[in-house]
């Protein structure tokens, strides 16, 4: 396949290029780590300040990799979640909803059993996972059965759950402060909160699904040819409605970190989930038109953007200009990490 | 009259039946005041669908219209003062520029739209909050009426948004159906690599449509600056998904060339009717979006065209 998309190429070449293509996204993210040192550098050589490059960055430092790895945790499942729908040549823009109602939905729970991560108070989190795998559920049935595009009802699932989440709250916030449960964000081993090694565990289940098991087959076939997937037999609606209900429970892992992170369930917890996680996907190499890609570039994507805009908090770039810059480094990032030679056409 | 033959008016169907059952429920809906209002308050939400409609219908979609509005409040309030009624040449060429931006970056560097508009988007952002030193900017009162009173008053009783939206209408309608670029349009819609078999030069046409996209959604944003008598970065907030609700209600698909300008009108108006249906059913503020949300799901299952999907259902 690959050979044939290169055309004429002798195979060396064309394979080197397939290399540089795979490992793109990470040449993208190594370099934005190894830039934003620079500007630090020019900085204190203007002042006449001794700086080593690298070793004295405060932006190359261990603190603000964890610093970096908190703000992306959340992202991250939320990433995770939409990505197995990408792949399968769909999306899915309810996350924003989806987060909230698990949120809240949690947060209640958890208040209502106790309080504590002690108690009976646990079991909060395996509900807060449940609903959001209804919310998938529902999506997909709905997306499957009435035969609507995933885009439509997924937009319209994402103001029900942020409307569900509201109705619950009444506008109101509310505090977790469980000591044993915020200690996902205040322990830390080896410099980073346990919230971090658990969305490392979250995201070897989501590979080990990926690329492990029958379901994460089907994704990529469904992604990759759905009338060849029909025709050798798959139940491709079953493959659909597991997915966005696996995507789901994914989005009720975001909406816990999310509550872990800033110990506060409200109706705005899933506020600009959707075009960053979408963002971080495509960057991380993960083709919109489904088939190509994984979790693994999701991860990349993910840091990539959160790189982006810690970077430009640390080398004190104007407030006014960071949105600007991170939208010219999300289409530069997107370009260098993009297989070109195997579009056809770009929607 | 068979069934086939009624698809196309499925979300006309949908418009009218949803306004019988408000106004069953509550007369008060019918009254043509009232809905003159209604209607008047829409417009710039079906000028940022209008555009966006032409995004949509090539097969793409422009996330960017939303910060394009916003940046477009700030410039307007800023260079009034200037340029008086001249801003307008200003506001429009501003917004053909984003949108030509978006149009090449998607089809020079393959780029999805979903992310090049969105980044385009933010550039935008980061011009409005730069313009106005992230503070709420306000028009003094004599020049904006000086310059665009005639924008909100009332001629027999039909208030002048309306008129401008009527115009706006029949010009993309015009665009659309007697054209060759809109013939462009629904070739590039319908199957994009029989357009490029054919010869057409898909990658302007494509632009052009995203340049059309931005050059609404800046007319939108100097609608809402008029309106709202100032500009502030964030002032359009919360129309993107609505635009794209009202294009996709309407009955044109994310898969393009199928649909159309007036398909948007309709959709624009199902939305105002839905929004308005809470007010008259008497909705709980803190339930609006969630029905909004159930009644949207229902209206799209109702109202999409299936037959014209082409097979596959993303």
């Amino acid at each position: 396949m690959a050979d044939f998309m290169t055309g004429g190429n002798s195979p060396l070449i064309s394979t080197l290029r397939n290399i540089i293509l795979k490992w793109a996204p990470l040449f993208v993210l190594a370099s934005l780590v190894l830039l934003f040192p620079i500007f630090e550098w020019l900085e204190d050589f203007q002042r006449g300040k001794d700086h080593i490059y690298l070793i004295d960055s405060r932006f190359f430092s261990i603190r603000n990799a964890s610093r970096i790895a908190v703000a992306a945790t959340p992202g991250l499942m939320v990433a995770i979640g939409v990505t197995f729908i990408i792949i399968m040549g769909s999306i899915d823009l309810s996350m924003e909803g989806t987060v909230s109602v698990s949120a809240v939905i949690f947060a209640f729970v958890f208040i209502a059993l106790g309080g504590t991560l002690a108690s009976w108070a646990w079991l909060a989190i395996p509900v807060a996972l449940v609903v959001g795998g209804i919310m998938g559920f529902i999506n997909g049935v709905i997306h499957v059965m009435f035969r609507v595009p995933s885009f439509m009802v997924s937009l319209a699932m994402g103001f029900v759950g942020t409307g569900f989440a509201l109705v619950l709250t009444g506008g109101d916030r509310i505090r977790v402060e469980d000591e044993l449960f915020r200690s996902l964000l205040t322990v830390r081993w080896l410099n980073f909160p346990i919230m971090c090694y658990v969305a490392l565990l979250a995201l070897l289940v989501a590979w080990f699904i990926q690329s492990r098991t029958t379901l994460g087959r089907n994704f990529y076939a469904v992604g990759g040819g759905e009338e060849l997937a029909i025709a050798s037999g798959l139940n491709v609606s079953r493959v659909r409605i597991m997915g966005f209900t696996l995507a789901g429970i994914f989005f009720a892992l975001g909406a816990l970190m999310a509550v872990g992170r800033i110990g506060i369930a409200e109706t705005a917890t899933g506020n600009n989930f959707m075009f960053i996680s979408i963002t971080a996907v495509v960057v991380g190499g993960t083709a919109l038109w489904g088939g190509i890609g994984g979790v693994l570039n999701t991860l990349v994507g993910v840091l990539i953007v959160n790189v982006i805009n810690n970077g430009m908090v640390v080398i004190g770039l104007p407030n006014w200009l960071q949105d600007g810059v991170l939208g010219v480094l999300v289409i530069t990032a997107v370009v260098l990490s993009t297989n070109r030679k195997t579009i056809s056409f770009v929607k | 009259m068979s069934f086939k033959f009624l698809k196309p008016y499925f979300p006309w169907i949908t418009l009218v039946m949803l306004t019988i059952i408000v106004g069953i429920a509550n007369p008060g809906f019918f009254s043509p005041a009232g809905m003159i209002i209604l209607m008047a308050d829409i417009v710039p939400l079906l000028i940022m669908a209008l555009g966006m409609t032409f995004a949509i219908y090539i097969g793409g979609i422009d996330l960017s219209v939303q910060q394009i509005a916003n940046m477009i409040t700030v410039i307007t309030t800023v260079y009034l003062a200037q340029f008086g009624i001249g801003v307008v040449f200003i506001v429009i060429g501003v917004g053909a520029l984003f949108g030509i931006l978006s149009g090449y970056v998607t089809t020079r560097f393959y780029v999805p739209s979903f992310v090049s508009t969105l980044a385009i988007g933010f550039v935008a952002l980061s011009v409005a909050k730069w313009l106005s030193g992230q503070r709420a900017l306000y028009m003094d009162a004599t020049l904006r009426d000086n310059s665009f009173g005639w924008m909100f008053g009332k001629t027999w009783g039909i208030p002048h948004e309306l008129i401008i939206a009527v115009v706006l209408v029949l010009l993309v309608w015009f665009l659309q159906t007697r054209t060759s670029f809109g013939r462009a349009l629904k070739a590039v819609g319908s199957g994009e690599l029989a357009a490029v078999a054919s010869g057409l030069n898909v990658n302007r046409v494509k632009i052009l449509a995203f340049c059309i996209s931005g050059i609404f959604a800046a007319i939108a944003g100097l609608m809402f600056s008029v309106k709202l008598s100032g500009g502030d970065a964030q002032l359009a907030n919360g129309f993107l998904l609505l635009a794209i609700v009202a294009v996709l209600v309407g009955g044109t698909p994310l898969t393009g060339g199928v649909g159309g300008v007036i398909n948007t009108v309709c959709g624009t108006l199902i939305v105002m009717v839905i929004r308005a249906a809470m007010v008259y059913l008497e909705v709980d503020a803190t339930q609006q979006q969630m029905v909004f949300g159930i009644i949207l799901i229902i209206a799209i299952t109702l109202t999409i065209d299936r037959s014209k999907l082409r097979g596959i259902v993303k």
